[in-house]
């Protein structure tokens, strides 16, 4: 019980400082593909002590700067449901869907900040991004459904344990078809390219983020360092079989690391056309996954 | 209360190391500005970054002459941003105005209306000028030496009272009351300066076409 | 022949207006002079002919004639000639009616030409709105009499910067700052 609690402590610091470290090789990364040399791996560590070492900016109420923090405080509850290296700590059959609610609580923070800045910038971002949350929310939740009905269960822990024993019994290959869809998926959920339109910096200026700097600015590092942990987690949990610690980190760095590559070389999708993307491809895709998993 | 210092130490080693820029693409100096963030010299080895929003941005860049009409808009980025912020002129034109020197229309010292740090002299500075103003603007921030803010904030007033000279500050500064004080004050020479431009010069104009022949 | 559509152009339009001096000055450029109350019925008369394309208007002051020479710039992508409508009014107080029922963007231009040249349109409502010159009181600055030298060093106070300087002991950073 003591270790458990330990865990819960440490394991959101852990999950930052790799979030981050994971946010600095995207840009190193990022920067080889453009044939560029590219800032250090831990750059967004540097950035984030700077962002918490300046003067606040600007304040524009309590629900301002209560956004970020009901921002990062979604993702860690949300953290807390995913087992990371075989050590759940909130388990039970049915969390599955408990985190898929959660998920949504991040953007709605975020949506509440957004609305007492009253920049229009922001609120074209929060309304692009609970947009195209309707969007990928839909083909995830079928992918979800098709893993949960495989396994007979809707709980992480279940899933992984069916999963042991070799690639060969990782759920990617039965639900190869499902696992394609999430993968779609994550790369909106990621806030990749080409369906980064909620943050476009070169139309809405950050969106979002429009108004915040400094100490706020830095949590919604932290928030999104974390949610990069948490989205790739989910895939690797479902679809790769957990792992240890050290496993489990590498998968998900390996899942992040593909929507990399799209990212690096893909122009942005306007949003009508992301959404009307997941709603026909991906969607069918995942819908296909479902019938032969509910047939065989 | 203690007076204000440039941040030192792991504060300061953060700041230097991770400068976010806000660029104020006015002028030439933009065109200057893709080849240093692209392939051939990179500053983001430097941890630099353009930035969307003045809210998050650390430098401001001058990048050219300012027309008065885009230094309202520049008082006003500047303003925004959070502090400790620090300014790059680029090129002669914001030093002394450079070949703008006798426009109606263009600021001749940039100096007199923001707390410049860093010059880089040239028309237009090559992309080498304007890496190695970064690294010894990270080199002196990193060291505490550069407090363009600090000096903006202590003689704010005359800094207001340069920028009230040439343009209607009141719409444009974040102390509103501040600045319908010295609005008020130079009203009556920023008048003067209006009317005696409206003297006629009809016959010097003639006398310096007949001397260029 | 060569100039053959330019010349058609020059026809077109001596053929219409008695009154109209048209020459071809080069391939695809061609220049009309008319007096200034008959410019609008000109352009719309070209409008009708195919020069839908409302470049803009540009401004000459000649001071020793005492007039500012109006330029109205039209393109046809049909006929591929490129007409310049030279118009001359008083340089104190002249006035010019508004082509804004003809061509919307002409408004723009109107306002830009009156900022610059203090050239008064009749009709056009935006006028006396701030355009590109925000919160001027002096004389339209690209009038030949407006001494821009001697203005700038008086607005922009190049003399004083010096004294001013050292009184607030404001320096620019001078110390070394890499071995």
């Amino acid at each position: 019980m003591t270790g458990q609690i330990l865990w819960a402590i440490f394991m959101p610091i852990l999950v930052i400082i790799i979030g981050l470290i994971y946010m600095g090789l995207a840009r190193k990364i990022t920067a080889r593909i453009h044939n560029r040399y590219g800032p250090p791996f831990y750059q967004n560590i540097i950035d984030v002590i700077k962002l918490f070492s300046k003067k606040d900016v600007a304040n524009h109420g309590v629900m301002f700067s209560l956004g970020p923090v009901i921002a990062v405080a979604g993702m860690v509850i949300s953290l807390l449901f995913i087992p990371i290296g075989n050590r759940p700590l909130l388990s039970f059959n049915g969390d599955i869907i408990v985190l898929l609610y959660l998920l949504v609580i991040a953007p709605l923070g975020m949506a509440l900040g957004v609305g007492e800045g009253a920049n229009p910038n922001g609120a074209i971002g929060i309304a692009r991004a609970l947009t195209l949350m309707l969007g990928y929310e839909v083909v995830l939740v079928i992918a979800a459904v098709a893993v949960m009905i495989h396994a007979g269960s809707a709980s992480f822990m279940e899933i992984i344990r069916q999963q042991q024993g070799g690639v060969a019994h990782w759920f990617i290959w039965p639900l190869f078809l499902s696992a394609l869809a999430t993968d779609i998926a994550l790369q909106a959920i990621l806030g990749e390219k080409p369906f980064d339109q909620p943050i476009a910096p070169h139309e809405i200026a950050s969106g979002p983020m429009v108004e915040y700097g400094g100490k706020f600015l830095g949590m919604l590092q932290i928030y999104h360092a974390i949610a990069i942990i948490v989205e790739t987690g989910i895939f690797v949990n479902l679809f790769l079989g957990g792992g240890s610690l050290v496993w489990w980190f590498v998968k998900s760095f390996a899942v992040f690391f593909v929507a990399l590559l799209i990212n690096a070389v893909m122009p942005r999708f306007r949003i009508g056309q992301a959404f009307k993307f997941y709603w026909t491809y991906p969607a069918a895709i995942g819908l296909v996954g479902l019938i032969i998993v509910a047939i065989t | 209360m203690a007076k204000e210092r440039p941040p030192k130490g792991l504060k300061g080693w953060a700041q230097g190391r991770s400068l976010w820029i806000l660029q104020f693409c006015t002028g030439c100096g933009a065109v200057e500005l893709p080849p240093v963030m692209t392939s051939r010299y990179d500053m983001e080895r430097f941890g630099i970054t353009p930035m969307a929003t003045p809210r998050q941005a650390d430098l401001l860049l001058i990048t050219g002459y300012l027309t008065v009409k885009t230094l309202k808009r520049v008082i006003r980025s500047y303003e925004q941003m959070g502090e400790p912020k620090y300014v790059i002129g680029f090129g002669s034109c914001t030093v002394n105005g450079g070949m703008y020197w006798d426009s109606y229309n263009t600021i001749k010292r940039l100096d007199l209306y923001l707390p410049v740090d860093l010059y880089i002299a040239g028309c237009m500075p090559r992309p080498e000028a304007i890496i190695e103003a970064f690294n010894r603007l990270i080199e002196g921030i990193k060291q505490g030496k550069f407090n363009g803010w600090i000096r903006y904030k202590e003689n704010l007033r005359w800094y207001k009272r340069n920028q009230a000279m040439i343009m209607d500050i009141r719409k444009w500064s974040i102390d509103k009351k501040l600045a319908e004080e010295v609005w008020r004050e130079v009203q009556e020479e920023r008048r003067k300066i209006f009317e005696q431009a409206t003297v006629p010069h009809v016959y010097e104009y003639a006398e310096r076409i007949s001397e260029v022949g | 022949m060569e100039l053959e559509k330019e010349q058609a152009v020059v026809n077109l339009v001596k053929e219409a207006f008695e009154d109209a001096e048209a020459d071809v000055q080069r391939a695809r450029r061609v220049r009309i002079k008319i007096a200034p109350n008959r410019v609008f019925p000109l352009v719309a008369f070209l409008k009708a002919n195919g020069f839908n394309h409302f470049v803009t208007i540009t401004a000459v002051d000649w001071i020793k004639d005492g007039e500012i020479e109006l330029i109205y710039h039209l393109w046809s992508y049909t006929r591929k000639v490129h007409v310049m409508v030279k118009t001359r009014i008083p340089r104190d107080g002249g006035k010019m009616p508004t082509l804004k029922p003809l061509f919307n963007q002409a408004e723009t231009y109107e306002r830009d030409v009156h900022e610059f040249f203090g050239v008064y349109f009749e009709g056009n409502e935006k006028l006396d709105r701030d355009f590109i010159l925000e919160d001027w009181d002096g004389p339209p600055p690209m009038r030949k009499d407006f001494d821009t030298r001697r203005f700038a060093a008086e607005f922009y106070g190049q003399e004083d910067i010096e004294s001013d300087l050292l009184k607030l002991k404001i320096q620019p950073y001078k110390g070394k700052l890499m071995q």
